[in-house]
């Protein structure tokens, strides 16, 4: 049993390691900051009041995963919000991107926002989170194989997003 | 590993360790080409997927129903590396925003985090209010420092300023400085029930931030006359 000392550091722990991590999976999910945040809170909340249910440290990420992934479902089960222009947002300090790698970031802002859940979500595991594929399928429950297409056909689709806008040659570089 | 099923492998898992994989990047100049260009497509997806998170996001988080008292217990050192670390994420998050007016920069600024900062004052000093106006060339007089309950970093329209919350008589009040910044001076702007004062200082601009219902313009002279260059202080 944990004491309350230990309680809130872990809390803290684990509110520093992955909530962000968690805030942008949630923002690319619904697209609109207000909900990310209600979504990373609740997800939070929940994790605080079961705090002694989770048994492996190791296992945090794909718990509050779980957590945030139902909740989203509970609060879009009826209705799923159009992804907004997350382009408007600002690019993080470093690495100062050139224009041609900012068209290609912005086309690719486009075309992610554009994939199908079915394909943004197992990309978001992936990439945000560093999921591997059978921890993908294992929080999906399907297979990796079907993960693995899934992951493929998402950078295709991406792929041809870049193309079709035919932007710099840095983008026909990527392939 | 034949080509086709290399491709495929790229297309779904590019970082893969799988060690038949990495062996294969190698295979030939068309696995290495096809891997190369894998690799920018991936540094390129990161950055799109990397959007920036909001400076209180965590900050929030601590401060969720049915924490808020065991957090307000919490040593002085948690509550500063909290201020410490809300005021680096502000910084990226907001870097490259621009704002149109600095009224337009009050009201998202203060909307953004006034409060929370106010909440994290509350909890405790933080923040060492020479150490942070330094940082652009300038001095806090005595009987500003004084005053300064907390004091981080925080976006400005030129970049990077800072924020201020002071023990005052009438309650704490927030100052931001922000370095480079032309504004009329006594400038009043009333927004969400409040109001701000605009103060002309020498290198840039500071903005006094009243509580509900209560004005500003009596922390004036103390913000106006104590925020002075190294080489002023008297």
């Amino acid at each position: 049993m944990l004491s309350e000392i230990q309680r809130i550091k872990r809390f803290e722990v684990l509110a520093r390691e992955y909530s962000a991590d968690l805030f942008r999976y949630a923002m690319w999910m619904c697209g609109n900051e207000a909900l990310a945040r209600d979504l990373v809170q609740e997800t939070f909340l929940r994790a605080w009041k079961a705090l002694h249910r989770l048994q492996d440290e190791k296992a945090a990420k794909s718990w509050l995963i779980t957590i945030l992934r139902r909740e989203y479902a509970r609060t879009f089960e009826r209705k799923v919000p159009p992804i907004a222009n997350l382009d408007t947002v600002s690019e993080p300090e470093s690495g100062e991107p050139g224009p041609d790698e900012q068209a290609e970031v912005s086309l690719l802002r486009a075309g992610i926002a554009s994939l199908e859940e079915k394909y943004r979500e197992p990309l978001l595991m992936q990439v945000v989170m560093g999921y591997s594929c059978q921890e993908i399928a294992d929080e999906l429950g399907i297979s990796k194989n079907a993960v693995m297409t899934q992951l493929f056909r998402a950078r295709q689709q991406l792929k041809e997003k870049l193309g079709k806008d035919g932007t710099t040659g840095n983008v026909h570089g990527l392939y | 590993m034949d080509f086709t099923e290399f491709k495929r492998k790229l297309g779904a898992e590019p970082r893969s360790s799988d060690p038949e994989f990495l062996a294969a990047r190698n295979a030939s100049a068309e696995h290495r080409e096809a891997a190369a260009a894998a690799e920018r497509f991936e540094e390129r997806l990161e950055q799109a997927l990397d959007i920036p998170v909001p400076s209180d996001l965590a900050a929030g988080l601590l401060d969720a129903p049915g924490r808020r008292q065991r957090r307000r217990r919490w040593p002085l050192a948690l509550a500063a590396s909290l201020v410490v670390a809300v005021g680096a994420a502000g910084l990226v998050y907001r870097s490259s925003h621009s704002w149109e007016s600095v009224e337009a920069y009050v009201l998202d600024h203060y909307r953004h985090d006034g409060a929370k900062v106010l909440e994290l004052a509350a909890d405790g000093p933080a923040g060492d209010v020479q150490e942070v106006l330094g940082a652009f060339g300038l001095q806090a007089e005595p009987v500003l420092a004084g005053m300064v309950r907390l004091v981080k970093f925080c976006p400005a329209p030129g970049g990077k300023g800072a924020h201020m919350v002071l023990d005052t008589e009438s309650g704490p009040v927030t100052v931001f400085y922000l370095p480079g910044t032309r504004v009329n001076d006594r400038q009043m702007i009333d927004f969400d029930g409040r109001q701000a004062m605009l103060v002309s200082l020498e290198h840039g601009a500071a903005v006094i931030v009243g509580g509900t219902g209560r004005s500003p313009a009596a922390y004036y002279t103390v913000v106006h006359d104590a925020i002075v260059p190294f080489d002023r202080r008297s």
